[in-house]
């Protein structure tokens, strides 16, 4: 891949030892899931909402890890479907749109404030904008930096409907943002 | 002819030596497509400004608690507990010591980082190493309670405490680079002002400090005299 940042600590590929080494990773990897569901969700205080869902299955499924699979990956499939059932039970998606009024277990004015900025943001929007399909592939590959195979398999669809996803969203996103910021 | 899917696969790097050698060559003599990857690499910028934020930024303690509410686990698993004197006799005597002697430090605002993700483990920040370096047991921080205070076999102070605004709890020891979170725990704050010290630390954040401790958790003075030492 083309150099992507993977945050503090590099867990791909690695096999753990044990739940302790794996629980580790998990700590390690926080600041990717973030960064994972701030672009599924389009919103700083349900992407941590999410993550925090996401991090309690996890740890419940640490023994369905498959040894000498992408430990990320993994963890973002989770945080994905996650966000999915989240969608479906509170109808999330019609209030993506809403003006970011979370903060309800954010409890601080500088924190709303900052995210309020974040969500403002061109991207933000436009990502918000995307069909959900869309929005995950690009979510994995191009924030994430994992490969169309890996996404693909994150996503449970053949390889082709990755790269035709990708590049839908990439021209939506191109055609919202217009040119450079 | 390069199709817009091929030349996203290039720029993401998902061709092989082929292929990649096929786009170079039409990209060197076409201009229209130079142009679509650069729009490629501008949209990559993007994303990268939007969202890396989340690398640097401090991962909130509540996520932080999620992901390790086992420790505890692993550390009375690692450390055959010792039958002394407990956390529960201690605590009923600090109670005792620390009646009417609840110290305000005013509010101590100015939030942000509390617990940092770095290469040494989880890192206390902010209030919360403030708290751990200067705090007494004693004193009310406000968004920092100090707990118990005691030596680990390794010769290490170690200090528990309870983050009430992030319904936190924790124990954190200080090495070498700091004081480093050993676990946290969620913590459920005592109704009322009357606070005793050590009750509102929960059991798995007691049971490892039995499991850790090495000697008696320390009073009062011997708390401040360690405070004098800068924990060392």
């Amino acid at each position: 891949m083309d150099g992507k940042k993977s945050g503090p600590s590099v867990v791909s590929g690695v096999m753990m030892a044990s739940a302790a080494d794996q629980q580790a990773e998990l700590v390690a990897m926080l600041p990717r899931l973030r960064r994972f569901a701030r672009a599924l969700t389009g919103q700083a205080a349900d992407a941590d909402d999410l993550v925090q869902i996401a991090v309690e299955r996890a740890l419940t499924r640490l023994d369905q890890f498959q040894p000498g699979t992408r430990f990320d990956a993994w963890l973002f499939s989770i945080v994905r479907n996650a966000w999915i059932d989240e969608a479906r039970s509170r109808q999330r998606r019609a209030r993506v749109f809403a003006p970011a009024e979370e903060g309800e277990r954010v409890g601080d004015d500088g924190e709303k404030t900052m995210h309020a900025r974040l969500e403002a943001s061109d991207m933000w929007m436009a990502m918000r904008a995307l069909p959900e399909e869309q929005r995950e592939a690009i979510a994995l590959v191009c924030v994430e930096g994992l490969g169309y195979r890996e996404a693909a398999e994150t996503l449970g669809v053949p390889i082709g409907t990755v790269t035709s996803r990708l590049a839908r969203g990439r021209e939506a996103l191109q055609r919202m943002l217009g040119g450079p910021p | 002819m390069i199709s817009d899917e091929k030349l996203m696969a290039y720029a993401d790097g998902e061709l092989d030596a082929i292929e990649r050698t096929e786009v170079e060559a039409a990209l060197a003599s076409d201009e229209t497509l130079r142009a679509k990857l650069e729009a490629h690499r501008a949209l990559s910028a993007r994303f990268a400004s939007a969202f890396d934020g989340a690398l640097d930024e401090p991962v909130p303690a509540r996520l932080l608690a999620a992901a390790q509410p086992q420790r505890v686990v692993d550390f009375a698993a690692r450390r055959e507990p010792k039958a002394k004197w407990g956390y529960r006799e201690w605590g009923a005597m600090a109670a005792s010591l620390a009646g009417g002697l609840i110290i305000g430090l005013g509010a101590m605002s100015g939030r942000g980082e509390l617990i940092a993700a770095t290469e040494d483990g989880l890192s206390a920040r902010g209030v919360l190493q403030a708290a751990l370096n200067t705090q007494l047991a004693v004193e009310d921080g406000g968004a920092v309670r100090v707990g118990l205070s005691f030596r680990n076999r390794d010769g290490e102070y170690c200090r528990t405490f309870a983050l009430t605004q992030q319904d936190v709890a924790g124990l954190a020891c200080r090495e070498q680079s700091g004081w480093q979170v050993a676990m946290t725990s969620a913590y459920t704050p005592q109704g009322g002002d009357i606070r005793q010290a050590g009750s509102e630390t929960p059991p798995e954040i007691l049971a490892a400090v039995d499991a850790m401790i090495a000697g008696d958790v320390l009073d009062a003075d011997a708390e401040r005299a360690a405070r004098e030492e800068g924990w060392r």
